[in-house]
């Protein structure tokens, strides 16, 4: 008994110590590509700026872009299996989403997975604000948005956290529905 | 001549996919573009042979009783390792990957070489044997991947070589294009064994 409570207790040890020192030594990479993602997401949600600003609002983090007030913000909520992250980018003065990007998400891979990859993602480009409605074909009116084939769920939450942004957006900016 | 034998014994004679039929959880779920496929084959193959490495050196210090909760142990802990490491240096791949690098920590193939080979062998052997298993694993996920690849989007690691005239078949990229195509090579696979024998 004793012995085996020593070889566990032991191998526990020494991977943990191992494991700690790869942390530190790749823990910096991967927040420098976090960091590089976040900076090209923005980008990419605002059509026509190429720089943008932190701004810090409240509790809130907007980034603002240099052309257009154009405005992207970070949004997040429980997904499927965890939280999902979008970036939105937004133009409070014309009521719209330009578009949104999916920054980190354990949705099921080959299922929900696919809110990221361009296709999903589209649904939200150049959207009204307002509340939208998850639909199972193709969509018929602006606030509309198609779901991906068996991930119903996904797909809402995404719909449910871009809504959650625009509340918040329009409570510092404005903007009509 | 023994080392060699159990080097290609992973390439063919057993090899894990075609032959043990494990490791599949894996095997099914990446291998829908080649680079994914690669990359899942070569992670896979670090794992098993650091793992067979150390638990061949190590295998009289551990009592039999949690033998196999030390080699999880062990096994998690390169895991990590890998997972850490792509997400540092290779990104991309990482992301694609997603929770598949952890996932391999409960790969059969790993955790059955310890208990069938590293626990009973010495560690030249056990290497050469985690190297023929890792290569094994490795080919088959890569000839599965470009299969799927190409019949499913056209391309092969990711350059499209089919043209325009191509109607991608959308299924082989999905899990029911695994099944299928795995299910045609495993079946391809025998055949060439089973005329193999006959001569």
């Amino acid at each position: 008994m004793r012995k085996l409570l020593i070889t566990l207790t032991v191998l526990g040890l020494i991977s943990a110590f191992a494991l700690a020192f790869v942390y530190q030594w790749t823990m910096p990479k991967i927040l420098q590509h976090q960091e590089v993602g976040k900076k090209d997401a923005i980008l990419t949600v605002l059509p026509e700026s190429e720089q943008y600003q932190e701004v810090r609002k409240g509790d809130l983090t907007f980034y603002e872009g240099n052309k257009n007030g154009e405005v992207a913000m970070v949004a997040s909520g429980g997904g499927f299996q965890g939280q999902i992250e979008v970036m939105i980018g937004f133009n409070p003065a014309a009521g719209k989403v330009y578009s949104i990007k999916v920054l980190n998400h354990q949705e099921t891979p080959g299922l929900g997975a696919y809110i990221t990859g361009g296709k999903f993602e589209s649904n939200f480009v150049d959207k009204p604000f307002g509340e939208y409605k998850v639909v199972k074909r193709p969509v018929k009116s602006a606030h509309e948005v198609e779901a991906i084939a068996g991930a119903t769920i996904s797909s809402e939450k995404v719909a449910e956290i871009v809504e959650k942004a625009i509340k918040e957006i329009r409570e510092v900016y404005g903007g009509e529905i | 001549m023994q080392l060699w034998n159990d080097f290609k014994n992973g390439l063919w004679q057993e090899n894990p996919i075609f032959r043990l039929v494990i490791g599949l959880c894996p095997t099914l779920a990446v291998t829908n573009t080649a680079i994914n496929g690669l990359a899942m084959g070569l992670a896979t193959s670090f794992v098993l042979l650091a793992s067979e490495i150390v638990i061949s050196t190590i295998k009289k210090l551990i009592p039999n009783d949690v033998r196999i909760p030390s080699y999880i142990l062990i096994i998690a802990t390169f895991v990590t390792f890998v997972d850490y490491f792509l997400k540092a240096f290779f990104p991309a791949v990482a992301v694609s990957l997603s929770l598949f690098v952890p996932l391999i920590v409960v790969n059969c193939l790993i955790l059955g070489r310890q208990e069938a080979f590293a626990s009973k062998n010495p560690v030249h052997r056990s290497i050469a044997d985690a190297l023929g298993m890792g290569l094994g694993f490795t080919w088959v996920l890569v000839l599965l991947s470009i299969v799927r690849e190409l019949l499913g989007m056209g391309a092969v690691f990711g350059f499209q070589v089919l043209g325009d005239w191509y109607q991608p078949m959308i299924i082989m990229i999905l899990p029911a294009g695994a099944f299928i195509s795995l299910g045609i090579l495993v079946g391809i696979m025998n055949y060439i064994a089973r005329k193999g024998v006959r001569k």
